[in-house]
């Protein structure tokens, strides 16, 4: 480590927010010239991150021959950034740059004490001053990638996903559990605000991808081996036909997961199903539909009133399934349309907790209002009932909209508008290690703005396997994913963060505390010729730390956050 | 427990509904509605009634007559739902329940009945005129009136009154002591002469003016020519007054039926063959008996008798027809509505 000899700091005002409670130009003073004289500048300023600050840094880096700067403003996650690329347009190493947090941890937190807030401040700079002399230019590390991408499940989103990559020449090998593509999309007829059948579509984009010489499509098949990090995963998949199995190995820079979703399957005697057999499933309700033409039957009587009761396995407040569903409602109203329209003499009795056919889809709840259909609606503590009297089928409901008024419908079939669920069969989240949310389904890293990434480097996700989606929505997110898949191979050549654990060998006894800590599979254990040790997978290490603290001969360091180095911060700071 | 009939609005369009079915429930005619109360809410909960078509519910409720149609709701109406027409065609359909005869339903919900019945009271009137001279036909022209006031009112109107008052307060089982019957009597004829209600309405100050002079009017036409025999009389001040009421009653009706034209108001859009029968023979009737009694004062009447047998036919159907059958009956109906919401409330 080479210490510094000249470091500049700049103390932000931030408008206000900042020194209406810090006295900035005391801060200024305490550290100016300070620490055996290596500050050869300090300076105050009014918003460090305006353009012309940003400017007069670089000239100031250039001008003072400065080897280590310091900002003290706001919190690291809003302009850390920011005053690295400064330095860099500096001709500094990046990593030089060090900031201090003197708004979140001085200011805001103690507005009530002026006088405190400025003594911390200038014990949070000084820490910084003191990390400063430590840190080191660090160059990224570049790994080579793989311009492959594992497409794992061939619905809608992952044969979306294929085409949208394979056009970006990149090699796709589309990878199917079942002996046939297109997933749940395939299952459906007439859909929604399309004159294309769910059939159709599959059929489609089925003619493309087998056209596509970018694309190796194998179903019947299954990953079963993961190993590697992003760039370079090896991953091994079985294929099964016709009772032989047939095992084989990529290497792809990236895994894109698109495994869909389940049926929620209602419970033994929910609402009468199973016991009661006019009880049917949507899923079943829209097979019905599609297949049938002249009468709707079922069971040998002819339907004639509907009754749909929604929200079935969603919005629970007691079970798993807290969430909607989000398609169902629109899903429902679509079928009930079309087998108004197909089929003569339907009345469709609607029993739902309040309709979610957000966007466009209300025209077709307007539609479907305008056609007569009837909407009864209740809430979680007043669901409807379903009761068998002799040969009838009655579903009950207090209707909310009615002044709570016991409302009773003959119903010659019940449809049980159910929800989606995770996939039942886990396996592939957990090879892949696919932290799930709380719903159980695969999570973002950000809802908002990493929406189809995941806290593993290189798996990306998209469809109904992030939790409840339509075609669209499923269909976005894929092309989505596809790109975020495609930006991470395609230079060939990936960069990491250099801020990684390291592992001196010599004081290393491999005792595997490190490998159990770490959240992230970094840690690998080798064989150096001398003796068994742990080594840093740089390409998936977050420098998060966990593995330090439990290493007890002390031989994993974090560049960045050395030993030296948090040392001598906290003795700026007691 | 109440069973949802989904034919009723195939029913009520028949009573001149409209796509009150594309209500999704908001609320918003209810909250612009400046009749509406927290107690006492509409229109909302009667668009939900007739959505699921719980009959029982609605002829139990007095709530459509205590809408004055100001089209407030309707302008506003996300969905285009038009619950003010709802209203309006509820009015139409309870008169039809609560008339045992049967014949108002059937006169609402078909023209051609209407236009027959209609061209049959002309045809019986032409008749009646040319079997007799023209004096008797005077004379029983006048006599017509009393007996047709008395006949309809005993036969029909009381009947159907006592129908509403069955569906309204007996049949859903409300408990009013007899006292307040007639500690409450005083709000049956408030409302009847003067329709003060409608003043609440917003913005509607001058259509209630306009109604409340044709109906002062209307009324005092009819004592004049019944009680005081305006056609017969010489008594100056009499003459004078029918001339006055009379004109009042033409003058007046002409803006109701220009509005009901031009359908630039909510309440006029979707004017039914009933509204429009009902303006325009008032208007037909003021005019007709002004020129009747012009004609007898400038002694033209005996060489223009077909001028009197107009009159008579306009008369005969008004009161055979449109007074127990038509849209006359809301007079009433509106005025024991407001007695009867009185009675029910604690």
């Amino acid at each position: 480590m080479n210490k510094k000899k000249r470091i500049g700091v700049y103390i932000c005002h931030c408008g206000g927010n900042i020194s209406d409670y810090v006295d900035v130009e005391k801060v200024r003073q305490a550290v100016d010239g300070g620490d055996a004289e290596i500050v050869v500048m300090a300076k105050t300023t009014m918003f460090a991150c305006s353009d012309a600050n940003q400017r007069e840094m670089v000239e100031d880096i250039k001008a003072n021959n400065l080897d280590g700067v310091i900002v003290s403003s706001c919190s690291p996650k809003l302009h850390m950034l920011t005053f690295r690329n400064v330095t860099e347009r500096a001709d500094l190493n990046k990593f030089t740059y060090v900031h201090a947090n003197i708004r979140e941890q001085a200011s805001w937190a103690h507005s009530d004490n002026k006088i405190g807030a400025t003594e911390k401040a200038i014990h949070l700079v000084k820490a910084a001053i003191a990390k400063s002399r430590y840190a080191d230019a660090l160059e990224t590390n570049k790994i080579k990638a793989t311009k492959t991408v594992a497409v794992i499940g061939a619905g809608v989103a992952g044969m979306k996903a294929a085409l949208s990559l394979a056009e970006k020449d990149t090699e796709v090998i589309l990878i199917e559990k079942e002996n046939h593509v297109g997933g749940r999309v395939a299952e459906w007829g007439s859909l929604f605000s399309s004159t294309e059948t769910g059939k159709e579509i599959i059929d489609r984009l089925y003619a493309e991808i087998v056209r596509h010489k970018n694309i190796t499509l194998m179903t019947n098949t299954e990953v079963f081996e993961n190993k590697g990090s992003v760039g370079n995963i090896a991953i091994k998949v079985r294929t099964i036909t016709e009772g032989t199995e047939k095992l084989t190995e990529y290497t792809v820079g990236s895994v894109l997961m698109a495994t869909g979703y389940d049926h929620y399957t209602p419970k033994e005697g929910e609402y009468g199903y199973g016991s009661t057999p006019k009880v049917i499933t949507l899923p079943e309700f829209k097979n019905m539909i599609d297949n049938q033409s002249g009468k709707l039957m079922h069971n040998g009587a002819e339907i004639k009133n509907i009754a749909y009761i929604y929200c079935v396995g969603s919005r629970q407040s007691e079970g798993e399934n807290t969430y909607c569903s989000r398609n169902c409602c629109t899903s429902t109203i679509h079928a009930a349309v079309t087998a108004k329209q197909k089929f003569s003499g339907i009345t469709n009795y609607h029993f739902t907790r309040g309709l979610r056919t957000y966007g466009k889809q209300e025209i077709l709840y307007a539609d479907s209002l305008r056609a007569g259909d009837i909407y009864l609606q209740f809430y979680e503590d007043g669901i409807p009932t379903v009761t068998n009297e002799g040969k009838k089928t009655l579903v009950k409901v207090n209707d909310v909209l009615t002044n709570n008024r016991e409302i009773e419908v003959e119903a010659d079939l019940v449809v049980l508008v159910t929800g989606m669920v995770p996939r039942a069969n886990s396996t592939i989240g957990t090879l892949f290690k696919l932290p799930k949310g709380r719903d159980n389904f695969f999570n973002e890293v950000h809802m908002k703005l990493r929406p189809v990434e995941t806290v593993i480097d290189g798996v990306t996700i998209a469809g109904a396997c992030q939790g409840p989606k339509n075609i669209t929505e499923s269909v976005n997110s894929a092309l989505s994913a596809a790109t975020k898949s495609y930006s991470i191979l395609s230079k060939g050549e990936l960069e990491t963060d250099p801020l990684v654990a390291t592992i001196d060998p010599e004081k290393c006894t491999w005792c595997g505390a490190c490998e159990a800590a770490c959240p992230f599979d970094a840690i690998l254990k080798i064989d150096n010729g001398k003796k068994i040790i742990a080594e840093i997978n740089n390409s998936v290490c977050k420098g998060c730390g966990m593995c330090a603290p439990v290493c007890e001969p002390d031989a994993i360091n974090l560049i960045a956050c050395s030993s030296p180095e948090i040392m001598s911060m906290i003795d700026a700071l007691v | 427990m109440s069973k949802i009939n989904p034919a009723f609005n195939k029913e009520l369009e028949k009573y001149g509904s409209v796509n009150y079915n594309a209500c999704y429930n908001c609320g918003t005619c209810t909250a612009v509605c400046s009749l509406s109360t927290e107690e006492d809410s509409f229109p909302r909960e009667m668009v939900r009634l007739s959505a699921l078509g719980l009959e029982d519910d609605i002829k139990a409720s007095l709530k459509p007559w205590e809408c004055y149609y100001c089209g407030d709701c309707s302008t506003h109406c996300p969905q285009e739902a038009n619950p003010g027409e709802l209203m309006m065609s509820l009015r139409r359909y309870l008169t039809a329940q609560y008339d045992w005869t049967g014949l108002s339903g059937l006169l609402y919900k078909s023209l051609p009945l209407s236009i027959a019945a209609f061209i049959l009271t002309f045809v019986g009137v032409i008749l009646y005129a040319l079997s007799v001279d023209f004096d008797e036909l005077m004379e029983v022209g006048h006599l017509f009136e009393g007996i047709a006031i008395a006949t309809i009112g005993l036969v029909i109107l009381m009947p159907n009154i006592a129908r509403m008052w069955y569906f309204t307060i007996l049949k859903p089982k409300v408990n009013v002591p007899f006292v307040k019957y007639i500690h409450s009597m005083g709000e049956l004829f408030v409302h009847m002469f003067t329709q003060k209600r409608a003043l609440g309405c917003d913005d509607n100050q001058l259509r209630w003016f306009e109604h409340f002079i044709l109906v002062i009017g209307y009324l005092s036409l009819l004592f004049t020519t019944v009680v005081l025999d305006w056609f017969g009389t010489s008594n100056l001040f009499v003459i004078i007054l029918g001339y006055v009421m009379s004109a009042i009653v033409f003058v007046v009706t002409v803006d109701f039926v220009l509005s009901r034209m031009k359908k630039n108001k909510e309440v006029s859009k979707h004017s039914q063959p009933s509204d429009i029968f009902f303006v325009v023979w008032l208007f037909f009737m003021g005019l007709s008996a002004f020129m009747v009694r012009l004609f007898i004062d400038l002694d033209l009447l005996e060489i223009n008798k077909w001028l009197y047998i107009f009159h008579l036919t306009v008369l005969v159907q008004w009161a055979l027809i449109i007074v127990p059958f038509g849209k006359w009956t809301h007079f009433l109906y509106r005025s024991f509505a407001m007695y009867f919401a009185k009675l029910k409330k604690a």
